[in-house]
């Protein structure tokens, strides 16, 4: 941060594109003045004008700086006004913030990744990433399950991934529906059909709190070690600067020492998937 | 450390001729104790100097209330005198937060340049002092630029900065160096006589590193019982010198004013899709005690806690958060 910049002003971003995911989840496609780029994982503060701003992991490349893409759920005040707005508008960007995903930590391994709900937003910008870098890894395995098969997003991305050389994705529903033949159960069920070589791999998990509770269970179950775990974390990331201290998680700010944690790094803390 | 002195007369007559140039704030007499006030002519002979302490910290000095944070906010220079150590002392962790490298707060920082901090040496305590309890002194030598202390009708004032040192010869040219070895041998009795005081009152409270260690053992009963006096006003975080939470609150234009906050407030963790680990009342009453004796000293080098007392003096269901460590501690 360039010191004299007032850190709590929002640059502006025109609105051009919001694209329908499912009916409670929307992406917004922004324009942001001058550029915009980031790490995957790190998160950006996305305001409505007069309304007020929330925390979102933005869902696009990082490889790509001219334009940025939040995926928003319908959950709260802010995110209601947000499914409002109509592309033309301004909206302000502060950020990027905290510390997103060590991808160069990954070459060399197998990638596991653990996703549910609205925590694919994040993912997908994570899968782009390591798309870029795929060279560089042995294979990258995603394990997605959603309440019922309405509530996926990104459905092409899932028959891409599993076009592309070394990646594979998997879905599952906890509710089924007439027209869905596939697998039926919470996400850590999908974790029964792969095969990993543990001691090479690392695994992501984002989510519900409650998914990445069960989620980590899980992987600890396996045999993954707590430093193989990367959580990324949701709080009440209200100023993203380390300051207002609404995400302090233990010793932790979660805006700005996270939001991507190793589960090394957060077993000691209480409470963290409440 | 270097002293210089100046008479009483004239360091008050200077200040009135200061008061052309800057804002001057000092502990002034009030029905209840003392509090800062902006100086008038008229109040210069009533500031409190060698006594605790203020009612309210300093903090909002540096930290407003409420304030629109996109909008330029031009400071004009301050004078702060008649601080005690506690108070200086949490200006280290603001400092940590406010103007850390990676996003420098530029209100924060403004005021902060813009404002000389006279501090007061403590000569004597109050009822909930315990400072010396966290190894902070009832004086300062850090962070105030000059420390002053009235004795005998003379105004005797300790150089901590260098910019306390550039202040001092501009404005107070009369003030000459102090080394009458007998005053120096006063001050340090005074010293000693506090700090004697001072562990005397607070006999058996447990040091800062302790606390965190018993606040970080106590079970859920303690904290259950503790917290049914607490009526989540926030009066403790408010008052607290070293609490600084705030929320930003958005207005048309995309300007964000910032309000302070309190973690003991309801709804203080709660995310929109409604979790809330602070939801119970216990949980938050005990994130108080976990985030300055536990969680903050983890992350940060200065102290979350300054002995102050101010937090037992303000709570209005009489909770004596000194007692309850007592109480760990037995």
């Amino acid at each position: 941060m360039v010191n004299g910049r007032n850190i709590y002003k929002p640059i502006m971003a025109s609105l051009t594109d919001v694209i329908d995911e499912s009916p409670l989840i929307k992406t917004f496609v922004l324009v942001p003045e001058n550029g915009f780029s980031f790490k995957t994982g790190q998160f950006i503060e996305l305001s409505v004008d007069g309304i007020g701003e929330a925390p979102f992991t933005p869902s696009s490349s990082p490889l790509i700086t001219e334009k940025l893409e939040v995926t928003v759920m319908k959950t709260g005040y802010v995110t209601e006004c947000m499914h409002k707005l109509k592309p033309g508008v301004f909206m302000g960007i502060r950020g990027p913030f905290g510390r997103g995903y060590p991808i160069e930590s990954f070459y060399g391994k197998e990638v596991l990744i653990l996703g549910g709900g609205c925590g694919l937003a994040p993912i997908r910008s994570l899968l782009y990433a390591l798309e870029g870098i795929k060279d560089k890894l042995i294979k990258v395995t995603l394990c997605y399950g959603s309440k019922t098969p309405a509530d996926c997003i990104y459905k092409p991305l899932f028959d891409r991934l599993n076009k592309t050389e070394k990646f594979e994705a998997f879905r599952t529903v906890d509710k089924a529906d007439e027209g869905w033949d596939g697998s039926v159960g919470v996400v850590t069920t999908l974790l029964n059909r792969i095969k990993y070589d543990i001691t090479k791999s690392i695994a992501v998990v984002c989510g519900p709190p409650i998914m990445m509770k069960f989620g980590t269970i899980r992987l600890l179950e396996m045999g993954y070690k707590d430093e193989q775990i990367y959580l990324s974390m949701e709080k009440n990331m209200s100023c993203g600067l380390g300051k207002c201290g609404h995400c302090m998680m233990g010793e932790f700010f979660v805006c700005k020492d996270g939001p991507v944690f190793t589960y090394n790094e957060l077993k000691n803390t209480p409470d963290i998937w409440k | 450390m270097q002293y210089k002195s100046i008479k009483k007369e004239e360091w008050d007559n200077t200040l009135e001729n200061l008061l052309l140039s800057y804002a001057i704030f000092a502990g002034i007499p009030n029905d209840a104790s003392q509090d800062y006030e902006e100086l008038r002519a008229v109040d210069i002979p009533k500031i409190i100097y060698n006594k605790p302490k203020p009612a309210t910290s300093l903090k909002s000095f540096f930290l407003p209330v409420k304030e629109n944070v996109t909008s330029e906010n031009v400071v004009k220079e301050r004078i702060i005198i008649g601080i005690p150590n506690c108070d200086i002392e949490a200006l280290s962790i603001l400092d940590e937060i406010y103007l850390d490298e990676d996003f420098p707060d530029i209100n924060y920082r403004e005021r902060r340049n813009n404002t000389i901090l006279i501090s007061t040496d403590c000569i004597g305590i109050q009822e909930h002092c315990h400072c010396l309890t966290y190894d902070i002194m009832p004086f300062s030598t850090n962070t105030a630029d000059l420390a002053v202390i009235f004795l005998n009708g003379t105004m005797i004032l300790r150089i901590i900065t260098g910019k306390g040192e550039g202040f001092l010869s501009t404005v107070f040219p009369a003030a000459i160096a102090l080394e009458d070895e007998d005053i120096l041998s006063v001050i340090e009795k005074e010293h000693h006589a506090t700090e004697t005081l001072l562990s005397s009152a607070n006999k058996g409270l447990p040091d800062y590193k302790k606390t965190g260690n018993l606040v970080s053992g106590a079970n859920a009963d303690m904290w259950k019982r503790h917290s049914a006096r607490c009526v989540s006003c926030g009066a403790c975080t408010t008052i607290c010198p070293t609490c600084t939470c705030f929320l930003l609150i958005d207005k048309p234009g995309f300007e964000k004013v910032k309000q302070m906050d309190a973690c003991q407030y309801p709804g203080f963790e709660r995310v929109a899709g409604g979790g809330d680990g602070l939801f119970e009342l216990p949980n938050r009453f005990r994130n108080r005690y976990m985030c300055k004796y536990v969680w903050k000293p983890g992350k940060f080098r200065s102290t979350a806690c300054t002995g102050c007392g101010r937090c037992i003096e303000a709570c209005i269901g009489k909770i004596n958060k000194n007692e309850i460590f007592m109480e760990l501690a037995k």
